[in-house]
Order: structure tokens, then sequence, then C-alpha cells
């Protein structure tokens, strides 16, 4: 086939209702976890973001057993298994990352014992783990344009509180600012976003889109607001890359946006090694 | 006599389980430089940390700029904006990406809800000027991460210049520098005081500067041992309530020997 007739196929892919809502989902899910995920990987929260997805796994089997819509019982799971976890962490002296590894390794654990008691769940579960962005509906949608909408307002609202935060608490406090009242808002609304996004992305790869594109922005950028700004963009072209390379070739389109991430987050390195003053970086 | 700036009145503050600060009580007036001294361990950071609402008190009040900070640590925005804090060993993560005009930027900013942009003009000229006063307008596109010791304190002091403060609270500000650097930072930072009728309640372990530059000596070992002139707080039997008599020993034969 030649390369024009390959172009026409996916330009005829992309006029089905299931990939459009496919690309959008993932654009929207890389705009947000880019965003968000700028002041996670600064506040070395990057394993939590992991731990939630994988928990994730655990929320989705209780609304089976329960007999609920697992999309809807998992937002609510995700919140609440967000709020226990932060509350676990402050209060404990134990190493954060061992803590959640014990958190993520024992939920997942639990939720595949959960999911043995249905059968009819056994085929679903690489579904479940990887994601299947093509099954994204309208409701997810609108709840992810809606979602977005609220992280964009809550991070340009509080962007000073956030960056002062971010590079030293105390003095945050000093000028009035309510840490934890912020620092709450910030995990739940990660949550939300990792909770809307697992369905599409699944719970081992949800993570990737907090991290990674923040990383590639973090190696581009000298100034905190274009890193936030070129996070979230990252986020979002990986996602359009992702899907045109996974219609073209015909690949799972989570692990593609994920590997188009990987390849964006490449290029930053040979791009910061060449173009940045090392007094810049 | 013109209304302290602060006001510290039977001020009690434990760490878990364990008595930071006792009844601590004292007052500072505008324009003056309070210092706190003590041993490690002493409380001093602690104290600071509660007056600024920073690790809540258990008893006690805290009056800044004559208004009461509440047990939850809250204070008006606008007495807010009149104070600085520089906490000791401003260490920066030097992975976080942030430019000099940026962090100065933040000393600018109110801390509220607000518009990311609002105000962009009135900022840009505040954190120019401040950093044009510190000579440090060359490195405003700089990363923070890159700057020397002595360069990012003096960004650091730009910080707490880019809008009108009365109170800057230090803890061991020039910690980490250099003999050298550490004497710049003091001339630049009386130097400013001077020119912005600062007042500053600082902690150091520097006797020396303490004895040339402050109004009044808080001498802090979890109770306030005594306040005064430095003339007052920092003669031996003051100190050796503190420290211990090992230490006034030591601390004499030092300054003696420097005398020599």
């Amino acid at each position: 086939m030649t390369i024009e007739a390959e172009f026409t196929r996916v330009i005829g892919l992309f006029q089905l209702p299931f990939m459009q809502r496919a690309l959008m989902g993932g654009v929207l899910t890389g705009l947000m976890g880019g965003l968000l995920g700028s002041f996670t990987i600064l506040r070395q929260l990057s394993f939590f973001s992991d731990a939630l997805g994988h928990s994730a796994l655990l929320g989705i089997s209780i609304g089976l057993l329960l007999g609920l819509d697992p999309s809807w019982v998992m937002l609510p799971f995700a919140v609440l298994f967000a709020l226990a976890v932060t509350y676990f962490l402050e209060r404990t002296h134990l190493w954060t990352d061992a803590l959640l590894n014990i958190i993520y390794s024992s939920s997942l654990a639990i939720g595949v014992i959960l999911l043995s008691f249905r059968d009819e769940y056994q085929g679903g579960i690489t579904n479940l783990l990887f994601g299947d962005i093509l099954a994204v509906q309208t409701a997810d949608l609108i709840f992810s344009v809606l979602l977005l909408a609220v992280c964009v307002t809550f991070i340009g609202l509080t962007l000073r509180s956030q960056i002062l935060m971010t590079l030293n608490e105390p003095m945050a406090i000093a000028r009035g600012v309510s840490v934890s009242t912020q620092r709450t808002t910030f995990i739940v609304l990660l949550s939300l976003v990792v909770g809307i996004s697992i369905k599409a992305i699944g719970v081992l790869l949800i993570s990737a889109f907090v991290v990674i594109p923040a990383c590639a922005a973090r190696l581009l950028s000298r100034e905190f607001t274009h890193y936030i700004l070129i996070s979230a963009g990252l986020g979002a072209c990986s996602a359009v890359v992702g899907m045109m390379v996974s219609a073209l070739v015909d690949l799972p389109s989570g692990p593609s946006i994920v590997s188009a991430q990987l390849a964006i987050f490449l290029s930053a390195i040979l791009v910061s090694k060449t173009h940045i003053s090392p007094r810049g970086v | 006599m013109s209304k302290p700036v602060l006001v510290i009145d039977g001020l009690t503050v434990y760490r878990e389980t364990h008595l930071a600060v006792e009844q601590v009580s004292f007052a500072v007036q505008p324009g003056t430089d309070t210092a706190i001294i003590g041993p490690n361990g002493a409380g001093k950071s602690t104290l600071i940390q509660a007056v600024l609402g920073i690790v809540p008190r258990q008893s006690g009040d805290v009056f800044v700029l004559g208004c009461p900070l509440s047990f939850q640590g809250n204070l008006p925005d606008a007495v807010r904006q009149r104070i600085a804090y520089l906490p000791q060993h401003f260490w920066l993560d030097r992975r976080i990406p942030i430019t000099v005009s940026e962090l100065v930027g933040l000393g600018w900013d109110r801390m509220g809800l607000q518009l990311p942009w609002v105000g962009r003009r009135t900022r840009h000229q505040a954190v120019r000027n401040a950093l044009a006063q510190v000579e440090a307008w060359h490195l405003r596109d700089q990363r923070v991460s890159s700057l020397s010791g002595g360069e990012t304190k003096r960004v650091l002091l730009a910080y707490c210049l880019v809008r009108p403060r009365s109170l800057l609270i230090l803890d061991e500000a020039p910690a980490g520098l250099d003999l050298r650097s550490e004497s710049d930072f003091y001339q630049l930072l009386y130097q400013l005081k001077q020119e912005q009728g600062w007042a500053i309640l600082q902690i150091s372990h520097d006797l020396g500067m303490v004895r040339r530059n402050c109004d009044h000596v808080l001498c802090l070992n979890r109770k306030l041992l005594c306040q005064g002139t430095p003339d007052h707080a920092l003669a031996p039997e003051q100190l050796s309530l503190a420290y211990g008599s090992e230490f006034v020993r030591y601390h004499h034969t030092c300054q003696l020997n420097h005398k020599l």
C-alpha cells in the first residue's frame, strides 16, 4: 500500500465516532496529566500517582462485587483512597516509597482476588491493566472536560501559592498559604484524573501520563510557568501522536501513547543537552 | 513611642510531646533589630515558626502589627504582606525550574485566589527595582539553582524587598556562607534596613555580629532567660545562664585572642 493510501485509511479511521472519542479522551487525559503532573513530580508524588492507579483495580473489583457500574464506583473510591493514604503517610514515620509500595501491591493483590470471584471478568483483566481507549464513552468525555476545567481553574487561581509551596512550605505558610487545604485539593483532583483515565489507559500505564510529559517539560524549561504549560502541551501532543501511530500500524492505543511520551522524553534529553547552557540547567 | 510591630505574650509551644518553648514574652519595636540567641535545641526556630503560624502553639498571644494570630495560624492578608520570612538553609531542590525574577515575583504576589496575569506590569516593575537594589538585575533570567550562595542570599533579600515590609524574620539568614559572603550579606541587610525602616527579628549564632548590630537581644533556652541591650544580655553572667560557664570561658578567650 502506498503512503497516500495509508494516510487516507487513517483519515477514514478518525472519521469514525469511537476513534474521535478515543482521540479526544487521550488529549484530555494528556492535558490533565501534564498539568497536574508538573507539580506531582516536583513534590515527589509520582509514586503516589502510581499507587493510585494500581489501587483503582481494587475499586473496580469492589464495584463489580456490589453489582454497581465500576466506572462510577472508581471515582469516589479513588478520592477516598487518596485521602486515606495521605492521612496515613502524614502520621507514620516510615519511608514514603516503602509505604506506597505496600499499599499498591496489596491493593492490586486484593483487587485480583476479588475479581477471581467474578468469572465473566477473567478475560477483561487485560483491559483493566492496559486500558481500552476505544471504549471511551461520551459521558466519560463530558466528565473529563469538566474535570479539566476545574483543574485549570484551580491551578490558575492558586498558581502563586502552588509554586511557593512547591519551593518551600514554611515560606508559603508564612505568607498565609493554607498548605494543608491546597495539598488536599490537589490530591483529590489528581485522584479524580487518575480515576477517570483508568478505563482508557489502564491501571499499569496511567502514571506515565502524570510523570513522563512533566519530566520532558522539566528538561525543556527554565521558567516555572512555561514548564507547566509545556508539560500539559506535551501530554496532549503525545496523545495525538500515539493515537495516529496506533491507527497507522494497528497497535494497542494506550501503550502507543506511552511510547510516544517516551520518544518525546528522549528527544527532550537530546534538545536540553544541545540547546540549554550548563548554567541554565 | 510608636506601637510595637510584634508582641508575644506567654507563648508556649510543644513539639509533639516535648516542651520546646515555655512562657516566652517580648516585643519588637518598629525599625529595631532583635536577635534571638541560645544553644542548639533551645527552641529558637520553633519560637519564630510559632510566631508565623508555621507550627501551632499551645498557649499565649501573638500580635503582628496589632493583629492577633489565631490558634489556627491565620492573619489578615494585608498583615501577611507586611512581613517576610527567610527560613534556615533556604535549600532549593535543584531540579525545580524557576528563574530569579520568578522567585522575587513570588515575594510580591498576594497568596489568595487571583488570576495569574493580574498586576503583571506593576509586578515586573517591582521585581526590577528590587533586583536592581541588591545589584542582581543581571541575574534575572538565571535559574535559582545555578546561583552561588552569596547570590542566592542577595536574591532572597530582593524577595523581602519587592514589597514594603514592616518586619523581617530571619532564621540564621547567612547560614552556609563563607566569612566574606557573610559580611557582604550583613552589610547589604543593614543598608536596606536603614533605607526601608525594617524591624528585624533574627536568630543568630554570631555573638560578635549581634553585639555590633542589634538593638535588643533575647537569650533563649526553652524559657526566655534574659533580654535587653547587647551589653546587658551578652554579659558573661547572662551568657553562662544560657550556654553554661564552659562556653563563656571559651567565648571570652576567643575574643581576647581576636583582639590581640
